[in-house]
């Protein structure tokens, strides 16, 4: 269909003024990334070539890590079709995208199975985020992370994988398994999977608690009171997140929420449905992460 | 007929996405007769959605052996229920440097396993001349040495008019020339000590040179490091530097302990090839070039964007290329034993700001880290002027800075001056 759409354009284009509209046949692309060149234009048309890549699915795609911060396109809330999925995104200040490494124990090429330790090179804003981001330099390689709250240039960061028989006294800002801290510590960026990178307490200034230690697992309450039960080899961060105080931040004016990339909700007036209002009702079950075997009675 | 050409190109169009036409149906939308002599074409070859169609995975393609696949390529047509035939890939009968595709690094002939670490003209070490100095194995200190500064302090060994010469050179390459990236001022700083040619008879004796490729290796405990690139420009002579420093004290740089950086690795932010040359050492210029010896170095800031160096990285930068041009030079006339220390020195400047470097080479034996160190003499930020301004500066209705040069000072062309003085005077 695409073909004889093509081929019927360019017939049509053939039996009239060759000279200008020469330059309007449409360059076949073949999918994302290659570009065929069609026919040299004899007016005066002119290509700008801008990149590809800035999407989001290209930065799903990317596979070797580098600290560049990468240019990305703004969605404006619209999904693949260019209609508006979420509604009250757009606009905003241009943001570039700083790959975040959230497997914090993630070792050299090389030096696998042992503790080390990196150097906090900067700590600074990151506008894809609401907590701050540190850039670690260790070994050979240099990464962001998750920056927690008393984090500073020059301090030095350990991440370990080995549980103890006794609980490791940890500083701010290491990160260890959940097996090797002790109850009651302060803990974000946590794996629910180990291995699988950290995907929750993530935002400014939240800190969840490590209840208890059971068997091989742990349960940890997230910053929603919610407990979850994971395996106690998920490596965690001490500490609580940066920019503590992201909460208690004043907008003082809508245009601020437009530089965020906010845009407003519409005036109209609705009635609230039973969703509003303070609910007050018991926590949910704790969730279990950890695949336990079942016991199956044969 | 334009209208229905445009109809379909629209239609060809949202579905191979990238290619757009602007202006296309707005023109004819206005009602105006859409003259084709006034039509702007905008062609852009991006994709304007920031969210992609997801992709959707090809159908795999199974191969089993034994069963011979029916495919169309004899009958040279497409017909559905038939393979696609696959061809072995076409090349060339000849060789054409136009299309030639490089094969992987494992196939290269000069691949080898252990990596190698290159430092070029573009890399900006983290740690900056703390790491340079355990690369090169040298002991920096703060501030030239002062028998080399009062060399400019004689009488004989200045310019007529030096200060009112050298504002005049600042003033030409700030005020009355272009603002594009040009190094004026460094020419005409190198063009007013040239005049003391008369009188020095051994200014005669060298050259300046531009863009000539760099290459030196050495070994550091199990690593491999190598300086390839093209730093700037390099002040050859016929004759080379005398060595600064006594034997003594070059024997006492054995105690002198380098810095470490755990946790960062001496090797961040240096660029790992497996595809190296080993034991290549090369000054940049062929066998029988009558200047072979190095005599300053002079580095300027780029103008690319992609690779701005901070203060710190760009005296490393210095140290490395001092230190490069050295041991291949030391590599060329003594080969494997160094027999005497070699001398370079450096100068690096962004137009206000100078950074001179005196740098001695005192051995080619850099595996360990101990034993005989080299040494580095390096005066960081030394400003030749405050303010150069075109407009004044006023703050509140009060002119803080002048327009015009302010705040010149003379110590830091006498240091030039005696830099380039030192082996002629």
């Amino acid at each position: 269909m695409a073909l004889s759409c093509l081929t019927r354009a360019l017939r049509s284009l053939t039996l009239s003024q060759p000279a200008l509209l020469s330059s309007q046949t449409p360059v076949v692309q073949l999918k994302l990334g290659t570009l065929v060149p069609s026919t040299v234009s004899q007016c005066r048309g002119f290509l700008t070539t801008a990149s590809l890549k800035h999407n989001r699915a290209y930065l799903k795609q990317l596979d070797k890590y580098t600290i560049r911060p990468i240019g990305i396109k703004k969605s404006g809330g619209r999904d693949h079709t260019g209609k508006i999925r979420t509604r009250g995104i757009g606009g905003g200040h241009k943001q570039k995208h700083r790959w975040v490494d959230f497997q914090r124990l993630r070792y050299e090429p090389n030096k696998e199975g042992q503790p080390f330790e990196e150097k906090v090179v900067e700590v600074r804003y990151d506008p894809c985020r609401s907590a701050d981001i540190a850039l670690l330099a260790g070994g050979n390689r240099k990464r962001w992370i998750v920056a927690t709250e008393k984090m500073q240039a020059g301090d030095i960061i350990k991440t370990s994988g080995v549980i103890g028989r006794m609980a490791v006294s940890a500083n701010e800002g290491d990160a260890y398994p959940l097996g090797a801290l002790p109850v009651g510590t302060l803990v974000n960026n946590l794996e629910i999977q180990p291995g699988r990178g950290s995907k929750y307490i993530r935002a400014a200034g939240t800190s969840g608690v490590l209840l208890r230690k059971v068997n091989g697992t742990a349960i940890v309450q997230l910053p929603s009171k919610q407990q979850v039960q994971v395996l106690e080899t998920c490596i965690v961060t001490v500490g609580r997140v940066s920019n503590i105080d992201h909460n208690k931040r004043i907008i003082g004016k809508a245009g601020r929420n437009r530089w965020l990339g906010i845009r407003p909700s519409s005036g109209l007036w609705k009635r609230k449905g039973g969703w509003a209002g303070r609910k007050i009702k018991p926590l949910p079950p704790m969730k279990n992460y950890v695949n336990l075997p079942s016991i199956s009675a044969n | 007929m334009l209208p229905e050409a445009t109809r379909y190109l629209k239609a060809t169009v949202s579905l191979f996405s990238p290619n757009v036409f602007l202006n296309a149906s707005k023109l004819s939308a206005h009602g105006a007769p859409s003259s084709l002599q006034t039509r702007r074409n905008l062609r852009v070859s991006h994709c304007f959605a920031a969210r992609v169609p997801p992709q959707k995975k090809p159908r795999e393609k199974v191969e089993i052996p034994g069963l011979e696949m029916v495919t169309y390529g004899d009958r040279m047509h497409y017909v559905p229920g038939l393979a696609k035939p696959v061809y072995p890939p076409w090349e060339m009968s000849f060789k054409d440097p136009r299309y030639y595709r490089s094969p992987p690094a494992q196939e290269m002939a000069l691949y080898k396993d252990k990596p190698c670490y290159v430092f070029n003209q573009r890399t900006s070490i983290l740690e900056g001349v703390r790491q340079a100095a355990w690369l090169t194995k040298t002991h920096v200190r703060p501030g030239l040495l002062p028998h080399l500064v009062s060399l400019a302090a004689k009488p004989e060994n200045q310019l007529p008019d030096q200060d009112e010469r050298v504002q005049n050179a600042i003033k030409h390459s700030r005020f009355w020339d272009t603002t594009e990236p040009r190094n004026t001022l460094l020419l005409n700083l190198l063009h007013l000590c040239a005049t003391l040619q008369p009188t020095h008879p051994a200014v005669g004796r060298r050259i300046l040179a531009e863009n000539y490729s760099l290459a030196a290796t050495w070994k550091r405990g199990e690593d491999l490091f190598q300086i390839r690139g093209r730093n700037g420009l390099l002040h050859c002579s016929m004759d080379p530097l005398p060595r600064i420093c006594g034997e003594q004290e070059v024997l006492e740089t054995s105690d002198q302990v380098l810095e470490s950086f755990y946790p960062v690795s001496p090797t961040i932010d240096l660029q790992q090839v497996s595809v190296y040359k080993e034991e290549m050492n090369c000054t940049g210029f062929r066998g029988e070039y009558p200047y072979p010896h190095a005599h300053t170095l002079y580095f300027l800031e780029t103008s690319d964007p992609n690779c701005q160096l901070r203060p710190e990285q760009f005296r490393a930068k210095m140290i490395m290329f001092t230190f490069g041009n050295a041991l291949a030079r030391a590599h060329k006339l003594y080969g494997s034993l160094l027999e005497r220390p070699i001398t370079v020195q450096a100068v690096g400047t962004n137009g206000r700001i100078f950074q001179f470097l005196v740098f001695q080479l005192n051995t080619t034996d850099l595996s360990g880290d101990d034993g005989i160190k080299n040494q580095a003499w390096l005066d960081e930020d030394v400003e030749l002027y405050d303010f150069a301004k075109v407009r004044p500066f006023i703050k509140r209705k009060e002119v803080k800075v002048p327009a015009g040069l302010a705040g010149y000072k003379p110590e830091t062309f006498s240091k030039f001056l005696a830099l380039y003085l030192h082996g002629a005077a």
